[in-house]
């Protein structure tokens, strides 16, 4: 196993089904969007923006309501999330990305269509650094 | 030199009143960084003592003061046929003319570093000899002053005379700073989410996580009135962003007496409302600066999702056992109120071994205050629809007592296997009533509040340990 697998087995506890189911793949295509920050704050990052966009996808935010269950996995990805960037990432990084959460929701609650969750991200992890 | 007057009102003929806070807080609104504080007793039967705030050692104080000097001992003060010119309400009081000899009526006190100079277990008091009255004291302050340019001073002192002058820790002022930011925070706010949040906020609650991080960010060298209302409001925030996902997870139609997000707005726009604040309540903690508070919150949060997905999986073993009530409960309700005490005492800078002595403190509240909520659920008087957590299969540690109880334990696992209609609630809650549940409930509460107390003492307070010692009894002992 290497080290950037290491560093984020840890934070992925209670989530193991989700990355099976998805969360892998959009963890590595945010790999490619970290590629200006250090190389050791890449895989947090990069986890910290799919466990966000996973999250969203999960409650159905901008859609239709999630039942309980995934609801609740969607809020612990989003807090899993928010401490992955409160641990490693800048504190300018930290409101990129909460300016876009708040963004987005301010979207779906007003029923707009905003774009899509990872266009928000990319952006933030662009204007992060 | 500033010159100032404190007011006060007794309540007893003799009364230790503890203005040890009122006096810090004056020497943080002058600006005061070293100097001195004089204060005077403007009254003949009013003294001024420095001395410990421990109540049996007050009551110790009163009876020496009776022994001294008591009461109808054939003043001749008392003797008004002998007086001239004395007014229609001239009390009888020679006693405490003679008592006030036994104090002085005027003290000097050091300040240094913009904090009074007192030791561990010392507090100031005023002391009362012929109350009830409203009494008066003189103060001046003269030393080296700071230059006062901080906006959050100004704020602060400003939100301080508008309540009145009485500004002192976890009081009125503290208090309406954090309504002034939440009021300013969600003015800012888009509409669709601003409004539900407004009416979940204005419905009141009832502010307990933002008080303790006000009352924390005291106990640190640094304290910043503006950063800790600041932070406090983003806890409150995030408090709220999480109830409104609870609600619609619960299916809870009512919350604070009014429809929830979820019942007014829809699911679609309670998800949104519940993000929407949960990232704004992030993004406001991380614009305070201080990485030891990002990270205890971030903890906080992470753990309550957690502590939420283990509660509703519990809820297929309803009503579960103690162990896995307390394992919920300590991630659900208990991590904020941790987490806001050791915040409000990280944004000032205080010393790690105090940081974790609050972070206990209050993990105990936090749990001793869900199993007073849980007792609430069977209170006639609480306003609140009773048996709402049996309805609604919430997990209740007097509902888990009660389950295990020789006597009603069977007839209640039988009816909680069931489907719950009115006729079955309303006999779980009888049941639970007749048992001993409650009592056992309350009184677990109860040590808990003793155990958060007794954290307390390894830590340096001054005068801040009275209401933390209230906040936290009252926390308890609540019936709504």
């Amino acid at each position: 196993m290497t080290a950037q697998a290491l560093q984020i087995d840890r934070e992925l506890e209670r989530l193991d089904g989700l990355w099976e189911d998805g969360l892998q793949d959009t963890y590595k295509s945010y790999m490619d969007a970290v590629g200006a920050y250090e190389p050791a704050e890449r895989p947090r990052l990069a986890l910290a923006a799919a466990l966000i966009e996973s999250g969203l996808r999960l409650q159905g935010l901008g859609g239709r309501a999630a039942a309980a269950a995934p609801l609740l996995m969607g809020d612990l990805c989003l807090a899993r999330a928010s401490r992955l960037l409160a641990d490693h990432a800048s504190q300018t990084l930290q409101v990129a990305f909460a300016r876009a959460i708040e963004k987005m929701s301010a979207n779906a609650a007003s029923g707009e269509a905003g774009g899509p969750v990872r266009d928000f991200l990319v952006l933030a992890l662009e204007s992060g650094r | 030199m500033i010159a100032r007057r404190l007011r006060f009102k007794t309540s007893s003929p003799t009364q230790f009143v503890d203005i040890t806070d009122k006096l810090r807080e004056e020497v943080r609104k002058s600006g005061l960084r070293m100097g001195r504080i004089h204060l005077q007793s403007l009254h003949t039967t009013v003294g001024l003592a420095v001395n410990e705030n421990e109540p049996l050692l007050l009551r110790d104080f009163e009876s020496l003061l009776e022994r001294l000097a008591p009461s109808g001992a054939g003043y001749e003060h008392d003797d008004f046929a002998r007086r001239f010119e004395i007014a229609l309400d001239e009390p009888v009081n020679g006693h405490a003319h003679c008592r006030q000899l036994l104090l002085t009526g005027f003290a000097t006190l050091l300040v240094e570093n913009g904090d009074l100079v007192l030791g561990r277990w010392q507090s100031v008091f005023a002391v009362e000899l012929d109350g009830p009255r409203t009494r008066e004291l003189a103060i001046q302050l003269d030393g080296d002053f700071e230059v006062r340019s901080r906006r959050s001073s100004a704020l602060a002192a400003e939100v301080g005379r508008r309540a009145g002058g009485n500004v002192h820790v976890g009081t009125a002022a503290d208090k309406e700073l954090v309504e002034l930011e939440l009021n300013r925070q969600l003015l800012a706010d888009p509409d669709p989410v601003a409004v539900p949040m407004r009416r979940l906020v204005e419905a009141g609650g009832k502010r307990l996580r933002p008080r303790l991080v006000q009352l924390t960010a005291h106990i640190g060298p640094r304290h910043d009135p503006l950063r800790a209302a600041a932070l406090a409001a983003a806890v409150e925030l995030l408090h709220n962003a999480t109830l409104i996902h609870d609600d619609y997870v619960d299916e809870s139609t009512h919350r604070r007496g009014r429809p929830t997000v979820a019942a007014a707005e829809g699911p679609e726009r309670a998800i949104a409302v519940g993000d929407f604040y949960f990232a704004k309540a992030t993004r406001l903690i991380a614009e305070i600066g201080n990485n030891d508070v990002t990270s205890t919150i971030a903890d906080a949060l992470e753990a309550i999702c957690a502590a939420q997905i283990d509660d509703v999986a519990l809820r297929g073993a309803y009503p579960g056992d103690h162990a896995s009530y307390l394992k919920v409960v300590r991630g659900k309700t208990a991590a904020l109120f941790a987490a806001s005490c050791a915040s409000g005492a990280q944004l000032s800078e205080a010393t790690p071994d105090e940081v974790e002595a609050l972070r206990r403190y209050g993990d105990l509240l936090g749990v001793a205050f869900q199993m007073a909520d849980d007792m609430v659920d069977f209170s006639p008087s609480s306003g609140k629809p009773v048996g709402l957590d049996i309805r609604q299969r919430v997990l209740s540690l007097p509902l888990i007592y009660a389950a295990e109880d020789k006597e009603v334990g069977p007839e209640v696992r039988r009816l909680l296997a069931g489907s719950l209609g009115d006729a079955e609630v309303n006999r779980v809650t009888e049941l639970v009533r007749s048992s001993d549940a409650l009592k056992r409930v309350g009184d677990e509460a109860r040590a808990l509040v003793e155990g958060a107390l007794h954290e307390l003492e390894t830590i340096e307070l001054d005068g801040l340990r009275p209401t933390l010692v209230r906040l936290a009894r009252s926390a308890v002992d609540r019936d709504s």
